[in-house]
This record gives C-alpha cells, sequence and structure tokens, in this order.
C-alpha cells in the first residue's frame, strides 16, 4: 500500500500531484549509470502503448505537464493540471505507471537523445563544475555516480535492463503519492489507489549506501576548458545529515558564512572585492550526508585570489568560530523566513515528502523553528570544528588550464594533488 | 453577507478622507478603480498626489505579503556610451543611503525574513521584496528611502561595476546562448534603443561614473515614474496611512521626453556568422514582431506556442524527434512595450549544422504561412496558457509580478486574463494572418555559430563514438 500524503488548499483550480518511488539512481548497476532516470523518461512516453506524440497530446489537452526527476535516492513523477481534468490525468497518469510499453525503438530514440544532452551539456560550465565537483568528491560512493549516465554507459542499456528495472522499482509498496492544491484527503486517497491499482504490492526499497567519506587532505581538479573569461569554482567537503546532533546548529552556522547575501563569503568575495555576481555556502543533504560546499564565480584573473581567500575564509570560520551578534541574527532571519517555506500547499507538501522520503528524523520539520530557536554559540562553533575541516577539501575549477592553472594552484597551501581534466573528457 | 460594492465605495471613501486630511500635500490618495483580478481577487488602484501608482491586492492566504517596485525605466532609455546604465543602477539601490550604511538595507530585509531581489530589462526596472506580513512597514520605510535618498560614492560605484562586469562575463562572455542573443539583437535592430543589451557593453559598464549614476537616479527615480503593487494579506487602510506617510513627501521629477527611434522596416534578410567554443552548431532567428500591446501580441503567441511550445509542438517533434537533428528548439515572443523579435533558438546534434535547423525550421514556418493551422492544436495552446497563467499565481510573488509587469508595459494590470479571454476567441484565420505579417523571411535576422576548433578538446562527435 502506497503512502498518501495531502495539502489542500481551494485558491487555485489546480492539483499538484507527485508520484515517488523510494529508489533512485544508486539502483543503477555499475556500468549501467543513467538506467533510472532513462527508465522514468521512458513510462513518461511509451504509456498504455500510445505513441509519445498521443501521450504528450493528450497532456497538453489537458491543461496538464508531466515531468520526471531522478536524484540518488529517489525517482519520481510530478504532475500539475487543472481540476477539471484531474480524473482524465489520473487515468493517463496511473498508464504510465502500470503499463509503459517500454519499446525497443523508443528505448533506443531516448538513448540518442540523452547522449546529445550530455554533449550539450558540456556548453554549460556551472553544470561541468557540478559534475566534476561530485564525481571525485564521492569518489568509489554511490553519489559520485552520474544520474544522467555517460555515452558509454547508457549505450550499454538493454531493454531487458529496463523492463527488469520498472518491475522491480515501480510496485505499489516502493511508492509515496502525494496532492497539494484543489483536492481533499478523501479524493486524493482515491485517486492514490487509482494510480496503484495496476501495480504489483511489492515493498519499500532498502537504501544501503555507506555515509561518504571525507576527502583526504586537499586536492584540486581542473577542468580545462578553452577561452573562458570567467571560472566556475567549487570547494567543499562532506556536510551534514538531520539525523545528526548537530546538523540544525551547524545550518545555523551555514546562514552566517554563507547562506544569504549578507552572510560572511558574500560580503568578503562580492561587496567588497566585486570578484563574483554571486557566492554561497550550501549544506544539502541526501540519505546520507551530502557535501557542504562554496560556490562562486570570478572572472580568471581572480580565481586564484579568490580561492585563496575562500580558504582563509574556512579556517577562519574554524578557528574563530561565528560570534553571538551573528548567530543572533541568523536565527532571527530563518525563522522569520520561514513563512516562505510554508506560504503554499505545494511548499508545504514538498516538505511533508523530503521528511518521508529522505528518512528525516520524526518531527524535523514541524520541529525546525524551536531547533533553531534553541541554538547555543558553544553548539553552532562545536558544529563547525566536527563537521567543517578546511585541511580537507575538494575545489573544484572550470577554467582554462593554461591561463590560471599555475595560480591555482599556488594558491591551495599543501595541495595533495592535482587533476586536469579536459571539459569533454566523458 | 458580504458587502455590496457601493458600501464597499461609501467605505472607501470615508477612509480615503480620513486618510488625506493627515497627509501632505504629495500624499493624499485618490482611488483610481477596481479591477477583477481572476474569479476571485480584486486590484484597487490609487495614485497620490505627487503621481505615485499603488495597485494593492488582499489576498489572506498565508500571513505573507509581496511589496514590489515598478520603474518605467529600462535600456531603452539609455543612450550610445552609455548602455548598461540602467542595470547597474539596480544594482546600486541596495546601497548606502541617508538613513542606512552600506549593507543595512540587506541585512534588515533579512532580519525581518524577507526575500528581496530586482531585475531590469528593456522597458522597466523591478524591485521585489517578499515579507511576512508584520514586518511589511520595515520594507515600506526602506522602499521609500532609497528611492529618493540613496548615497552613491566612488568606491560603491566602483566595486559594483565589477560585480556587474562579472555577471556580463556570466550570462554573455562565457555562456554561447547569451551572446548568440545580443548578437542577434544588435544585428536585427540599427537605429531603436532595443539594439544594445540590457546588461551593457563591456567599455560602457567600465567606463561609468558615480556622476552618471547621480543624474539617472535624479532623473528616473521619482513617485511619478513608479508603480508600487502589493499582494497579499495586508490591509489596505494601514498599508496606504503609511505609503501616504512615507512616500507623500517626495518630489516628482521632470521626466525626459525619450528620444524614441522607432527602428525602420527591414527590408532584407540579415545573417551572421559566429564562431564560439561550443560543442555543436546552433541557429538563433530573430523575425521583428509586434509589441505587447498590438492586436496580434495574442495571435502570434498562440501560434508560437502551436510551434514551439512543448513535446508535441510541431518544432518540437520535427527537429528533436523526428529527424533528431537538434537537441532543443525553443522561442520566445517579445513582452515589450514597442516591437521587439520572435526569438528562435535550436542546437544541433552530433554533426548536423546549422543549415539544416534553419532549412527544418524554414519548412515548418512555410507550413504555417501557406495553410492554417488546425483548431484542435489552438485549444491545446490555449490549454498550456492557461495552465502557466494558474501556476504563476501560486505565491505573493506570482501574482505581484504578473499585475507589476502587464500595468508597466500595457496600462492594464490584469492583462493576463484579458490575453487569455482574447485566445479563447481565436480562430486558425487570426493566426495564419499572424503569421503571413511577421514570419517573412526579408524581415529576419539569423546569427550562425560554429564550434571553435580548440586544440584541448577533442571533438564531441569522436568523444562520442
Amino acid at each position: 500500500m502506497s503512502e498518501v500524503l495531502v495539502e489542500t488548499s481551494r485558491e487555485l483550480p489546480l492539483v499538484n500531484l507527485t508520484v515517488a518511488e523510494r529508489t533512485g539512481a544508486i539502483e543503477d548497476p555499475p556500468g549501467k549509470e543513467g538506467l533510472s532516470r532513462l527508465v522514468a523518461r521512458l513510462m513518461r512516453r511509451t504509456a498504455a502503448g500510445l505513441t509519445p506524440f498521443e501521450i504528450d497530446v493528450r497532456i497538453d489537452q489537458l491543461g496538464a505537464a508531466l515531468g520526471s526527476e531522478v536524484t540518488h535516492s529517489v525517482a519520481s513523477f510530478q504532475g500539475t493540471t487543472i481540476t477539471r481534468s484531474l480524473d482524465a490525468f489520473v487515468d493517463l497518469l496511473a498508464d504510465v505507471l502500470a503499463r509503459p510499453a517500454l519499446s525497443e525503438p523508443e528505448l533506443q530514440k531516448l538513448v540518442r537523445e540523452s547522449v546529445g544532452e550530455i554533449i550539450e551539456s558540456r556548453d554549460n560550465d556551472r553544470a561541468l563544475a557540478r559534475r566534476w565537483f561530485s564525481r571525485r568528491m564521492f569518489q568509489g560512493h554511490p553519489y559520485g555516480r552520474s544520474l544522467a549516465g555517460t555515452i558509454p554507459t547508457l549505450r550499454s542499456i538493454t531493454r531487458d535492463d529496463v523492463v527488469l528495472h520498472h518491475r522491480r522499482t515501480c510496485v505499489a509498496g516502493n511508492l509515496v503519492v502525494a496532492f497539494a492544491g484543489d483536492i481533499d484527503r478523501e479524493r486524493a486517497e482515491a485517486v492514490a489507489a487509482r494510480l496503484t491499482s495496476g501495480l504489483a504490492p511489492g515493498t519499500p526499497g532498502t537504501d544501503r549506501t555507506p555515509e561518504p567519506a571525507a576527502p583526504d587532505g586537499r586536492r584540486l581538479v581542473v577542468v580545462d576548458k578553452p577561452e573562458r573569461t570567467q571560472t566556475q569554482i567549487l570547494i567543499g567537503g562532506t556536510g551534514t545529515h538531520p539525523r545528526d546532533a548537530d546538523h540544525v546548529a551547524l545550518a545555523v552556522a551555514n546562514t552566517i558564512f554563507g547562506g544569504t547575501f549578507t552572510a560572511r563569503l558574500t560580503r568578503e568575495v562580492r561587496s567588497k572585492r566585486g570578484w563574483s555576481y554571486g557566492a554561497y555556502s550550501s549544506l544539502p543533504y541526501d540519505r546520507r550526508r551530502q557535501a557542504f560546499s562554496l560556490w562562486t564565480f570570478p572572472k580568471a584573473a581572480d580565481a586564484a585570489p579568490c580561492i585563496r581567500l575562500e580558504l582563509e575564509l574556512l579556517g577562519t570560520l574554524c578557528k574563530h568560530g561565528v560570534t553571538k551578534r551573528e548567530l543572533d541574527f541568523a536565527k532571527r532571519y530563518l525563522v522569520r523566513s520561514h513563512a516562505f517555506a510554508i506560504d503554499t500547499a505545494q511548499k508545504r507538501c514538498a516538505l511533508l515528502l523530503e521528511a518521508n522520503l529522505y528518512d528525516l528524523p520524526e518531527g524535523y520539520h514541524e520541529q525546525w523553528l524551536e531547533r533553531v530557536q534553541s541554538v547555543t554559540l558553544e553548539q553552532a562553533n562545536q558544529a563547525v570544528r566536527a563537521r567543517i575541516s578546511p585541511e580537507n577539501l575538494l575545489v573544484t575549477v572550470v577554467g582554462t588550464e593554461a591561463e590560471i592553472g599555475s595560480a591555482v594552484r599556488d594558491a591551495i597551501d599543501g595541495l595533495a594533488g592535482t587533476e586536469v581534466i579536459a571539459f569533454d573528457a566523458d | 453577507m458580504a458587502a455590496s460594492a457601493s458600501t464597499l465605495a461609501l467605505r472607501r471613501e470615508r477612509m480615503l478622507a480620513q486618510l488625506n486630511a493627515k497627509a501632505p500635500p504629495g500624499g493624499r490618495v485618490r482611488h483610481r478603480g477596481t479591477v477583477p483580478f481572476g474569479a476571485v481577487l480584486q486590484i484597487q488602484r490609487y495614485e497620490l498626489t505627487n503621481g505615485l501608482r499603488i495597485l494593492v491586492c488582499e489576498d489572506h492566504v498565508a500571513p505573507v505579503a509581496a511589496y514590489h517596485t515598478w520603474y518605467r525605466v529600462g535600456s531603452r532609455h539609455e543612450r550610445v556610451g552609455k548602455t548598461g546604465l540602467a542595470h547597474l543602477f539596480e544594482h546600486l539601490m541596495f546601497n548606502e543611503t541617508e538613513q542606512l550604511k552600506a549593507g543595512d538595507f540587506d541585512r534588515k530585509l533579512e532580519e525581518a525574513g524577507a526575500e528581496s531581489n530586482a531585475g531590469t530589462w528593456l522597458d522597466w526596472t523591478h524591485y521585489n521584496v517578499a515579507i511576512p506580513k508584520d514586518r511589511l512597514p520595515l520594507v515600506i520605510r526602506l522602499e521609500a528611502e532609497r528611492m529618493a535618498h540613496l548615497v552613491l560614492r566612488d568606491p560603491q560605484v566602483k566595486s559594483e561595476k565589477e560585480v556587474v562586469a562579472n555577471e556580463r562575463r556570466y550570462r554573455v562572455d562565457d555562456d554561447v546562448e547569451g551572446a548568440v542573443s545580443e548578437v542577434l539583437w544588435s544585428s536585427a535592430f540599427r537605429e531603436h534603443a532595443y539594439r544594445w543589451p540590457t546588461i551593457g557593453w563591456m567599455p560602457d559598464i567600465e567606463g561609468f561614473t558615480t556622476e552618471d549614476c547621480q543624474e539617472f537616479y535624479r532623473t528616473y527615480y521619482a513617485p511619478n515614474n513608479a508603480t508600487l503593487v502589493v499582494t497579499g494579506d495586508v490591509d489596505e487602510r494601514a498599508l496606504l496611512t503609511r505609503i501616504a506617510a512615507a512616500y507623500g513627501p517626495l518630489e516628482s521629477s521632470l521626466l525626459p521626453v525619450e528620444d524614441v527611434r522607432p527602428e525602420p522596416p527591414q527590408v532584407e534578410e540579415r545573417q551572421v556568422e559566429l564562431e564560439k567554443p561550443t560543442v555543436s552548431e546552433k541557429i538563433a532567428i530573430g523575425y521583428h514582431g509586434p509589441a505587447l500591446g498590438d492586436a496580434d501580441h495574442t495571435a502570434l503567441s498562440a501560434l508560437c506556442e502551436v510551434l514551439f511550445g512543448g513535446r508535441a509542438s510541431r518544432l518540437h517533434r520535427r527537429l528533436v524527434q523526428e529527424l533528431e537533428i537538434a537537441t532543443d528548439v525553443r522561442v520566445s515572443v517579445g513582452p515589450f512595450q514597442d516591437p521587439g523579435l520572435v526569438e528562435i533558438y535550436a542546437s544541433a546534434r552530433d554533426e548536423h549544422t546549422a543549415e539544416a535547423l534553419r532549412d527544418a525550421i524554414d519548412a515548418e514556418l512555410d507550413r504555417v504561412v501557406s495553410e492554417p493551422v488546425s483548431v484542435e492544436e489552438i485549444d491545446r495552446a490555449r490549454a498550456r496558457s492557461e495552465l502557466g497563467l494558474l501556476a504563476g499565481l501560486e505565491t505573493v510573488d506570482g501574482k505581484a509580478s504578473t499585475i507589476g509587469f502587464y500595468e508597466t508595459v500595457l496600462g492594464r494590470p490584469a492583462a493576463a486574463f484579458d490575453r487569455l479571454e482574447a485566445a479563447a476567441l481565436l480562430g486558425p484565420g487570426d493566426l495564419l494572418r499572424a503569421a503571413r505579417r511577421y514570419f517573412r523571411r526579408s524581415s529576419r535576422t539569423l546569427v550562425m555559430v560554429r564550434p571553435q576548433k580548440s586544440p584541448a578538446s577533442t571533438d564531441p562527435r569522436e568523444a562520442a563514438e
């Protein structure tokens, strides 16, 4: 039986619907990276033996939209429909889930399309930085594997792989169905039952992913791309998870360091020096700890001094911590801005889904404000010292090696290793 | 039982009389009308005696409010040699004022839990704040303060120039699509101010002085050149009282007559070749299109939805799915005060060329010029537009942006719904007329993008093998 989450709002005649599998790209067999994503997209295109065009026309006619998203831990279909079309939309989505044809010609077409998208994505410097940061940060760990796959892995995927994956993961017991908008619980549960009625019962997937290891020393990856006037820089190490006792304290410290426009990082990099249009630090999580990271994009000539500055700022943070004044400010910001995490049914529903899919501690979102308010200065600084290690970091730079490589290496004291990768290496 | 319209009007009259009894001369409030916004909500139009327009849309679903300020100045108001000034100024508006030290504006808003941003485009500059409703008085005070009392100093101007230069590198110099769009517009327009990019040319950005910024501020940042849009959980009386007190003392500006240079008709096709460090060939095509307020804008938008909107659209099917020569193809129909461009962009897949993309696009455009599209396709386009409109109205920010945009460009804050109604009346003949009027090869500009060969990189086509 699938779990059903509902947030009702009659403000607009819209229903947002998410059907999420509790299994994602970490289920892709080695050498078949990209399988989960391929399966989700192929399901969307081959429901009930209809052609992709017929499906797309039907969705458009209803005044609806349907897409899929695959992360390391979750594969989901996200739809929006005008309320009057809900029943017809549900019928179609039920076919997508339970009766996709997963035909060979469509699979091959999708593989070709996906290969084209991978090649095209090399034009996006920020995506390149993110891709190589993840791969090297989580080398040997499932989180380092590519969600979209690589060209060789995509081409190795067969229809048998696809069918097996679908049968294994798209089962009622492995699904969470969430509704936000113009629908009440009674109708939502009836819709969820219709959506999953054609599926095998199954059981929820089990996530055996280990915690990722921290980087060993300071390492540099330069993604070499010609003619770059600007660089994309990601610096980071292992992060946190809501299960960690010091998670909220670290989240507050991250807000102080780089979580807002007036945080230390933005102030120093952008406001004082004008080096980067944006400068932020982030602390995402998955079912396990993800990476804490800083993101900046200075012009090529400023890349090395910017990296040096960021490393200094991290060092200062770990050595001296945050101040009481900063802590009080960050807490006021987090508490008051929480109004915008819950001001629409869709956002409230997203929090419910996150708690469910990512195994958050019970009451995580409900108790968030209380826990933020109770963070002390000692706790924040202790969390920083425990979780952030300036001596064990990965620095990833997208830029032109010939122009910036040497200066960037010189900017990283104690650099233990460097790798230069051509931007189109995969 | 809900009060009748006449009762509400009477209450409003009394409210304004009481308010105006204590208001400064420039801050007396006049009610200018009520505009329905969708099926349930309403926009109340007000104006101060100093010319400030105020649009209020009460919506009590969540305890938050959006406070947007739309200035009727954009890059079209600049001149050659000083391009990018409107956008640079947008950055400077977050700096020091007579009452606030540098950085205090953002700090105070963050401390109040606000989300704040801004944007500049061809026709306008827009500042948006979303805030918990009990902190709205702070926003009113800060926005009035920076409208009239900004302090511009050399160090801040210098620093923001560098930030903007970095933004330009991010959005244009190192971004293929951004660079291509810039070349397209500067080639398609020769007279009109739409020919230069909103972010400005790099030498102009680098050359700005503090005096340039001060002059721009004095000229364009005034109550008679601005519209406030407030949506959310607000009390109209309290809101207007505070706005009148904060903005009433501000003086209007004598706005210059815009040096408008209408673009002469383009009579022959233009083509530009561009080499970029990119993985595949690309094409951008710009057809001169209608202004947002032109009668045919709705028909052309519907036609472009049929041609490019989503996977079931003609161009996506043909180029991406059937011929498999493109990874992506999309369009934007310029939503501007003056006629802009219908801008088509496509990225080739594998070894396919920009010419192949052009020929396939031309074949589909020739079809819609020679034969009408089907009623079924028009219905689908309308359904997509309806979904898009509704989805954009979920947040207070979304409502304020929609209202403010249409008020600023068309003078009609609920025009988004008017357009939807107009789209419901469209027939195949309307789209055929729009196609024949605008898809003329003699009035288009093409930018053909070729990958630059570099010894550092492998040929993506070889890497794909």
